[in-house]
């Protein structure tokens, strides 16, 4: 200890692994111990000091907004929106539970599942939001970090842990990054905001990886060790980037000190003069990916091999919460799954298209779509999450986890149960059969909601709806993904979208940008613009034009995306801005 | 006289710190040379004896990186100057002070940090805090410790929180 600690922490020096186990399916999801609890429920009162402080005018409102970013709390449109963390996704039915009640009692009964796999609350009133904390702490959740200039909740696969080819289960490994990054005291006040996202499987990129400030990809070397190659440099935003590699395989056990030698360089060295301009992509850009790694690598000297070390009890410890449910032992493709399949062609669409194939055999992932026509994109009602409750205990171990597409996903159903499930998806709306498809839009909440928007983005996702509201012709596109942001902010993903909209402000008339060729998974790419803003009512006409050209051009096995490449973006142009005649 | 926080106490401050280099120039001149803080440029500029001086500041904009392999012992205090409070830099820098150039003396936060950052100051090895006039000290020094156990190490133990469980 230095002598100039006088704030010492040690009262936690002796504490034994004691697990407060307080939530449902226990053996699934990370549990909070005496120390997590204790953080969060010191939050809780932090804040609620420094919301009286404000309230009584003894905190300045420009003194106030960091805090409260910090913490996830906007001032909207119409009243502040509070964002509560998901932390990876994961969510136990007993939170789920209390998300409901707290969208119930403390606003007008819905919520909105982001890309960032949170929940935000568009209406509480700034007076209630330390009891909306107190209420989540009892639950083992909060609102830390979900936005601020600081590190963002770390996302993943939301199929982790229940996919055939994944290298190792990365949740563990995220809620290490969790931990390292909640209340860092060195990062909070970076220049910007700060996201990080994990896969752990070679087939896919569920996470969009390569457009985050940090993308770790788990990998084992040849000597079986687990490590990351590490991306840095992505973004969305209005200078939208795809990740450089700054690291091939960095060993698991130094990934926090490489982590902290990246934060320490970016936190001294981004611009802190504008901040459309501050972004660790933009320094990356600036520098170049080799000088920027030799910046990292000359930090990390000092900082490799020292406490952040991380030994391997604790990935035994942070891996023991994530074990495997209790299993049965089943066979794939029951009877009277099969038979339903060829006698239902609308089961058959849902689970062909919201369903997906899981580790073991006789088990499902199953997708509860939030994308029904009407309703905005991610919106969930309270009676919905009490639903999704209902249906994670009654068919998967009682856990649920929220997608970065804004959907709801239920990780462990037995394929026995599916028709059961569909029966009561169809009737709570969480069962449109439309997953991956034009229709299952990423949509951030856009002018109605947010001060930042240019733009309205729910009424097009609307308008694109239901102009594509029949299903024959919307599984016959096939993959393809549209995203939709109100502002350059990028919040809805437009940039990689196979489609992507922007709302843009044109002589104070809401107009839309259309993008197209963006993705997001291995094969990130950012979508090119295709020309002069459309106004509201074009873009539904636009979009079935530039589909158009895709039927027309495709060959039998090519996805949208795949046409765009092979033909370039001159025809989807041509056919855009094409006079009637 | 102005008053600070040091080492969790409130105390007067006797030091002076200059922020401008002709003032800081003329105080190396003067009687009042070993309470004066004086800017790094003028500290790193061999033509002038800054021999004495209580101690020197460092402005965001600048950082730590001239310090490396100079003698800090005879420093008794190192300023770190915040531009604006959002402006993170010297969270790093003073951390990079404590850990890497084993700077022993106080390191004091000068200008627009504000009380509710506290916390997070002593945890990266600020120990004084010279706040604006307009901050009641004695309600800032209410804020210093919002937590009581932390996730990762820090200058005060360097332990993580998994080193501790």
């Amino acid at each position: 200890m230095h002598k100039y600690s006088f704030f010492v922490y040690s009262n936690f020096d002796k504490v034994a692994p004691n697990i407060i186990c307080l939530l449902s399916g226990c053996s699934k999801m990370y549990q909070y111990d005496e120390i997590d609890q204790q953080i969060v429920e010191e939050r809780v009162n932090q804040f609620r000091d420094q919301t009286q402080r404000f309230l009584n005018n003894e905190l300045a409102e420009a003194e106030f907004l960091p805090l409260r970013l910090q913490n996830g709390l906007y001032v909207q449109r119409h009243a502040p929106m509070l964002r509560i963390a998901i932390p990876y996704g994961m969510l136990s039915s007993k939170q789920i539970r209390k998300l409901a009640d707290i969208s119930r009692r403390y606003d007008r009964g819905y919520g909105h599942f982001s890309t960032r796999q949170n929940l935000q609350l568009n209406w509480p009133t700034l007076e209630s939001v330390p009891d909306i904390l107190a209420e989540l702490a009892e639950v083992q959740m909060h609102a830390v970090q979900t936005s601020g200039n600081c590190i963002r909740n770390t996302t993943t696969d939301q199929y982790a842990g229940v996919i055939d080819d994944e290298i190792v289960d990365p949740r563990p490994y995220c809620e290490m990054i969790r931990q390292w990054s909640t209340f860092h005291p060195e990062f909070a006040f970076l220049p910007r905001k700060f996201k990080i996202a994990v896969n752990a499987t070679e087939s896919a990129d569920r996470a969009a990886t390569q457009v985050h400030d940090i993308g770790l990809h788990i990998k084992k070397n040849d000597a079986g060790e687990i490590g990351f190659k590490v991306i840095v440099g992505g973004g969305l935003g209005r200078t939208p980037m795809i990740g450089t590699t700054i690291c091939e395989f960095m060993p698991r056990k130094d990934i926090l000190s490489y982590l902290e030698a990246i934060l320490r360089v970016y936190n001294q060295q981004g611009n802190r003069l504008n901040k459309y301009k501050a972004r660790i992509k933009i320094l990356t850009k600036a520098l170049g990916i080799d000088e920027i790694r030799a910046r990292v690598e000359a930090e990390w000297e000092y900082l490799k091999g020292r406490e952040n070390t991380v030994p391997e009890v604790e990935f035994e410890r942070l891996q023991s919460f994530f074990t495997e449910p209790a299993y049965k032992t089943l066979d794939n493709n029951p009877s009277e799954l099969t038979e339903k399949l060829s006698q239902s062609p609308g089961f058959a669409r849902w689970y062909e298209r919201n369903t997906f194939s899981h580790k073991k055999d006789g088990y499902r992932i199953v997708t509860l779509t939030l994308k029904k026509t009407g309703i905005a994109p991610g919106d969930a009602t309270s009676e919905q999450m009490d639903l999704a409750a209902d249906f994670a205990d009654k068919y998967s171990f009682g856990e649920l986890r929220v997608s970065h597409e804004q959907n709801l996903v239920l990780a462990d159903v037995e394929q026995g149960q599916l028709i059961e499930l569909w029966e009561a998806a169809k009737e709570a709306g969480f069962a449109t059969p439309t997953l991956g498809l034009l229709t299952d839009m990423i949509c951030c909440p856009g002018g109605d909601f947010c001060a930042l928007a240019n733009a309205k983005s729910i009424p097009i996702a609307q308008q694109i709806q239901e102009r594509f509201a029949d299903l024959d012709y919307l599984y016959d596109i096939g993959d393809l993904d549209l995203n939709i942001s109100g502002c350059m902010n990028a919040c809805g993903h437009h940039h990689v979208g196979n489609l992507g909209i922007l709302g843009v402000d044109k002589k104070g008339e809401e107009f839309y940008q259309v993008s197209i060729g963006g993705a997001s998974g291995h094969d990130a790419s950012i979508g090119k613009i295709i020309g002069p803003s459309f106004s509201e009512e074009e873009v539904g006409g636009i979009i079935e034009k530039i589909v158009s050209v895709y039927i027309d051009n495709r060959t039998e096995e090519e996805r949208f995306i795949d046409t765009y490449r092979r033909i370039g973006i001159a025809p989807y142009k041509e056919a855009a801005y094409a006079k009637n005649n | 006289m102005q008053k600070i926080i040091k080492d969790g106490a409130i105390i007067d401050c006797d030091l002076n710190w200059i922020q401008d280099q002709e003032q800081a120039i003329e105080a190396l001149a003067g009687d009042q040379k070993a309470k004066a803080i004086i800017p790094l440029t003028l500290w790193l500029d061999d033509a002038h004896d800054t021999s004495g001086v209580a101690g020197i500041w460092i402005d965001s904009t600048e950082n730590t990186e001239p310090l490396v392999g100079k003698d800090l012992s005879e420093l008794a205090v190192i300023g770190l100057h915040f531009l604006a409070f959002a402006d993170g830099r010297s969270f790093s820098y003073a951390r990079l002070l404590r850990e890497r150039l084993n700077y022993q003396g106080e390191i004091r936060a000068l200008g627009n940090f504000i009380p509710d950052q506290l916390g997070y100051l002593l945890r990266v090895g600020f120990n004084g805090f010279q706040f604006n006039e307009s901050v009641n000290i004695e309600k800032a020094l209410l804020l210093h410790k919002p937590f009581s156990v932390a996730y990762q190490g820090d200058v005060a133990d360097p332990r993580p929180v998994f080193a501790r469980r």
